[in-house]
């Protein structure tokens, strides 16, 4: 597996990407509805329609097929543990299109979070 | 609007969320596995690849999950941040290992737990910094 670790890592990193895209335009289309935070069935069934109806919600889903495909070819062929583990490097592309795409507030201990995330995936890559 | 506070029921939402997440990974790993192993990846190979691993039940298995989870994760992510739920919804960064080494039998190096024990680290900090702007904005 040593020669293709950095084709791995790549598509990997491919799949975090399309997963992060999938995820920003689930965000905007959830968003871009009026929902009460209360909860019941018949508000569940109708979020759902009213979700499912939007474009943006169809883009996200396309990303997650492309994204499954990806995900698909590199399970093949890396244990299950790293793969999954090292696609966690999603939570760069995630800070970075929250912090600076949806515009959502950082303080400093989510950044030091976030920054210790991206050093155990450092580690698991290297062993 | 009001999306910070991490309640009960969201918490529960995303424990629920983590373990099937798990499930769907170990679905998807078994699809993958039972098709025959390929040398290169390129177009040809990818795609006689995808049509065996489509037609895996492990895979639809796998998806139906997916779209529980999809429910569960829309109902999450309207009612708190993408930037609090993801670093949350990652303790399947523990779930998903524990299921490979049990029932994938693969190995885990101490470096590789190592790791994993720095994104549960991070992900702690990151919950702590979500309770501290919801003590802010008291």
């Amino acid at each position: 597996m040593r020669e293709g670790l950095l084709v791995i890592l790549f598509m990997i990193a491919l799949t975090s990407l399309c997963d992060t895209v999938n995820q920003l335009f689930l965000k905007s289309a959830i968003d871009s509805l009026n929902f009460s935070p209360k909860f019941n069935f018949i508000k569940i069934f109708k979020f759902i329609f009213q979700l499912v109806i939007k474009p943006r919600l169809w883009l996200s889903f396309l990303f997650s097929v492309i994204s499954l495909c990806i995900w698909l070819l590199v399970l093949s062929k890396a244990d299950l543990n790293f793969a999954f583990s090292a696609d966690s490097m999603h939570y760069i592309f995630i800070a970075l299109a929250s912090r600076f795409i949806l515009k959502e507030k950082f303080s400093v201990l989510r950044w030091l979070g976030t920054g210790l995330i991206v050093t155990g995936i450092v580690f698991v890559s290297l062993s | 609007m009001f999306k910070k506070k991490v309640t009960l029921k969201v918490l529960l939402l995303l424990v629920a969320s983590d373990m099937l997440e798990t499930a769907i990974h170990f679905f998807f790993k078994k699809g993958a596995l039972a098709q025959t192993e390929f040398s290169a990846i390129d177009l040809p190979n990818a795609v006689i690849f995808l049509k065996g691993v489509f037609s895996s039940p492990f895979l639809w298995a796998g998806l139906l999950t997916v779209a529980v989870v999809f429910i569960i994760w829309a109902t999450i992510l309207s009612k708190i941040d993408l930037s609090v739920a993801v670093p949350i919804a990652s303790f399947s960064y523990i779930l998903v290992p524990v299921v490979s080494v049990i029932f994938l039998h693969e190995h885990i190096s101490a470096l590789r737990w190592a790791g994993i024990l720095f994104i549960i680290a991070g992900v702690i900090l990151v919950s702590l910094s979500s309770k501290e702007r919801i003590a802010e904005s008291k």
